[in-house]
């Protein structure tokens, strides 16, 4: 339905490229035939119109097509059976994907998609035979999301391969792909992946409906087309994930969220997805349950830690002096006895300091990447305190924020951490602790107002849903963590039907 | 019934929720200084009353829910148009609307002033004011989803606050309670009558009852919220009277923030700095509940955009900050305002009851005639 929908909707908003051949049928004579699909894609230089007498033509795009498989299974072929009529090659044309068109515009824009198109002189159709050339880089070990425990494989920016990696890891007819198209010049096609009777109907209808909605001219990236589906795509929150792992994707789907994979864009998108969860990493799965724990409530501490230490310092340091221990203000006051600047602009520096040498870290070719890590480390680090124009226990605190919002395992949440900090230095900096806390009011009160793909966007807290408690801050054991999140309303609420745990039974008691 | 009050599936609130709202719009401003004002009436025995002032906080509760049950699914704006008609129910509907934002500029107010006298002496107070406005719009603005949502994560990121106690405790002298029942059962019931400032807040029920979904549940949750409450007042209340001297607590305007000055840990002391501060979070349902319980009455009265009510309703209060300045002015106008509160909050839901009780005989009597 969604598709026929969505080609329909392409036809009406066409483009230069086939306005005029739109819907025109195709002409049984192959000399017009040739002109038609020469108007159609303007004279371009790389389409190839090969003849084969005495009433064969073929139409390919030069490097879109498998030359190797046209030569061994058309060329070949057309050539041992000569005279064919269009439907009889349908049958003996050696390849999986073909099929007849009467249309002259639909018939261009497949061939766009790497598809031969064959007229015989005479008939009023032609034969699509799909044979693109499959360029696409080797699949490679995560970078973003590395694990130390987990497979080491992620997406690449092939639609096809990056969809066989998710029925590697789910071998059940119930994934359901569906194919959508977005992008007026583009097309670009994207996958609709969810597993039927576990995924809400409800949602695949409103995430179906958002992306045949759209207008647009291009989703080049994943990244993109998230931030024109979301809920409220003025907010500095994501709501959506995106990931390079094809495991975190499937067990996601498995909790009964959807995921969306565009053709050219080596990241996913899971939807719907709770603030909490941005923070929770695959390998969370992977490690026992009090490892895991640990080391989620170490990454939540370090978040708040991350957001709020900077802001505190200043606080203290601006108005506030009476909080801090008097054994402390001496090694503080010693610090800062010689930088001249306020507490806020020395905050304010080294946090743009910090931020310049993560931006040019990332800009810079690995090779001379290492040269960052000397210039950040000796001549900041070193220079500054000895120059006077920082103290060293601001460096402390901003070095541990800036290694707290690396803990983040999704780069988009890393990016916000880091980002809501500044606002909140300069309201320390204006209003002390009372600035603190409008900003924290701000942020805690925007969180709510999110949603995602509809779902509230803080569960499991608020709505407290206490069964979703036992996979969120921690992690309990496995055994008790068989209830799907409610969050994702899914159709099967349960992973599997529980069992009794008490493995003492099966163990020897001691007599 | 008719006026009833028409909710989509999406706007209801499961009844658990009651017992952060009723929790949260119970706990606000008064915590910081009521022991003071107890103790002037009652004297060591302040707890007895404190027990009191809850119980009758648990006793209003019964009678609120029971005139709210009558209804089904209708709140106080309903219910008074339903018992006096269309015109007088909206003259009670104005009082009642003017009550919440009076209740609402109370705790504004009462607020800005411990923030300028503990942390900010020059700030100023229509800055405060203005902050604090454009927070609650922010979370006003949101929707219902968003004002509970407030209540649910202010009750819960404060709990640290309550182990606090501990630190004073070290130093309390459970002599000073001693001798008791001393102060005789009027004074009693006086420093009762003086916690109305303190533990009023819950009477949000009569709003937002119809938006709660598993209403059979309700009752449950709003007396678990009134019990804690009365719990964290009565712990503060036993720690301040043992720990300070008879005459050092009539002069101690704000016991509570002078308790938590005791506080010390190796990175932080004097946390009253930080903890005045971090009341906007407990202030902040407060203000959202009262808002928008005003708001709910007011869209009944006149056909009033949200948007258009908090900007006109954040303007009059802005302006009315102004009038008041100086602490006599402040303390007169909290001393009015729980005389009204007391009123409207601890005498009218009976006299409610017993008006709808009556209507409902009255009706069921006529369609039996007929």
């Amino acid at each position: 339905m969604s598709e026929k929908k969505s080609e329909l909707a392409s036809t009406q908003q066409s483009s230069a490229i086939e306005s005029d051949h739109t819907g025109s049928a195709v002409s049984d004579s192959t000399d017009e035939f040739i002109q038609s699909v020469r108007d159609a894609v303007h004279n371009t230089s790389d389409l190839v119109v090969k003849s084969i007498p005495p009433n064969l033509t073929l139409f390919y795009i030069d490097n879109l097509v498998d030359n190797q498989t046209l030569k061994q299974h058309v060329l070949k072929e057309l050539l041992k059976y000569p005279f064919q009529s269009p439907q009889y090659m349908l049958s003996f044309l050696s390849i999986p994907q073909v099929k007849l068109e009467g249309e002259t515009g639909k018939a261009v824009r497949a061939m766009m998609d790497g598809t031969v198109l064959i007229h015989v002189e005479g008939y009023t159709q032609v034969v699509l035979a799909n044979i693109p050339t499959t360029e696409s880089r080797a699949l490679s070990a995560p970078e973003m999301e590395s694990q130390v425990i987990g497979a080491q494989v992620a997406f690449n920016e092939s639609l096809s391969t990056n969809i066989s990696l998710i029925r590697r890891y789910i071998k059940n007819p119930n994934l359901c792909n569906e194919n959508l198209e977005v992008g007026k010049q583009t097309k670009t096609s994207i996958a609709m992946i969810f597993i039927k009777g576990v995924a809400s109907e409800e949602m695949v209808n409103t995430l179906r409906q958002r992306i045949t909605d759209l207008e647009t001219d291009s989703a080049l990236d994943s990244s993109i087309l998230e931030q024109m589906i979301d809920d409220n795509s003025l907010s500095i929150f994501p709501q959506m994930l995106l990931t390079e792992r094809p495991d975190k994707l499937c067990a996601e789907l498995l909790n009964g969220k959807l995921g969306l994979i565009v053709d050219g864009s080596s990241l996913a998108i899971v939807c719907p997805h709770t603030f909490l969860e941005f923070f929770q990493s695959q390998e969370d799965q992977n490690l026992r349950w009090q490892i895991a724990t640990f080391v989620r409530l170490l990454r939540f501490s370090a978040v708040v830690l991350s957001v709020f230490l900077t802001p505190m310092y200043v606080a203290a340091l601006t108005y506030h002096y009476e909080v801090i221990p008097q054994t402390l203000v001496v090694p503080l006051s010693e610090s800062r006895a010689l930088v001249p600047f306020p507490p806020l602009f020395e905050a304010l520096l080294l946090e743009m300091i910090i931020e310049l040498l993560r931006e040019a870290g990332v800009r810079l070719p690995s090779k001379v990447g290492q040269t960052i890590g000397i210039v950040g480390g000796i001549v900041i680090g070193t220079a500054a305190v000895q120059a006077g124009i920082t103290s060293n226990i601001l460096i402390i605190i901003i070095a541990l924020g800036a290694l707290s919002s690396f803990t983040t395992p999704s780069y988009m949440m890393g990016n916000v951490i880091r980002l809501i900090r500044f606002p909140l230095i300069l309201v320390a900096g204006l209003w002390g602790f009372y600035g603190i806390m409008l900003g924290f009011c701000c942020i805690m009160i925007e969180l709510l107002r999110q949603s995602s793909l509809g779902s509230p966007y803080t569960a499991p807290f608020y709505p407290p849903r206490l069964i979703d408690w036992r996979d969120s801050l921690v992690r309990l054991p496995l055994p008790f963590t068989f209830k799907r999140p409610s969050n994702t309303r899914p159709e099967d609420k349960n992973k599997y039907e529980p069992e009794p745990i008490n493995p003492e039974n099966d163990e020897q008691k001691v007599t | 019934m008719k006026n009833s009050v028409q909710i989509g599936p999406s706007d209801t609130i499961s009844a658990f929720l009651l017992f952060f709202i009723v929790h949260g719009a119970q706990i606000g401003v008064g915590i910081h200084g009521f022991q003071r004002i107890i103790y002037q009436d009652a004297k060591q025995d302040a707890w007895i009353s404190v027990i009191l002032a809850g119980l009758a906080t648990h006793i209003i509760a019964i009678f609120m829910l029971k005139t709210l049950e009558i209804y089904g699914s209708n709140d106080l704006y309903g219910i008074h148009q339903d018992i006096f008609g269309k015109w007088i129910g909206n003259f009670f509907n104005i009082i009642y609307i003017s009550y919440c934002s009076v209740a609402f500029f109370a705790v504004l107010r009462n607020y800005i002033e411990v923030v300028q006298t503990w942390v900010f002496p020059d700030l100023n107070t229509w800055f405060l004011t203005v902050s604090l406005l454009l927070i609650v719009m922010y979370a006003f603005t949101g929707g219902l989803r968003v004002i509970v949502g407030v209540s649910f994560f202010s009750a819960v990121l404060s709990i640290w606050l309550f182990p606090m106690l501990a630190f004073p405790m070290k130093f309390i002298e459970p002599r000073s309670l001693l001798p008791i029942l001393d102060s005789d059962f009027s004074e009693i019931l006086k420093g009762v009558h003086s916690m109305t400032f303190t533990v009023i807040g819950f009477e949000i029920l009569y709003v937002i009852y119809p938006f709660v979904k598993d209403k059979e549940k309700a009752k449950k949750h709003v007396h678990l919220g009134l019990f804690v409450t009365t719990l964290i007042y009565l712990a503060v209340m036993l720690v301040t009277l043992t720990y300070f001297s008879g005459a050092q607590l009539t002069k101690t305007i704000w016991a509570t923030l002078t308790l938590f000055g005791v506080v010390k840990f190796p990175f932080i002391e004097r946390i009253e700095y930080f903890v005045v501060c971090f009341w906007l979070l407990i202030i902040l349902p407060n203000l959202c509940l009262f808002i928008w319980s005003a708001f709910r009455g007011a869209k009944r009265l006149v056909k009033v955009s949200a948007n258009k009510f908090v900007w006109l309703f954040s303007l009059i209060i802005f302006g009315v900050s102004f009038m008041f300045k100086t602490r006599p002015q402040i303390n007169t106008f909290n001393d009015y305002y729980s005389q009204v509160a007391f009123y409207i909050v601890f005498v009218y839901p009976i006299l409610l009851y017993v008006l709808a009780v009556a209507k409902k005989k009255f009706k069921s009597h006529k369609e039996q005639i007929e």
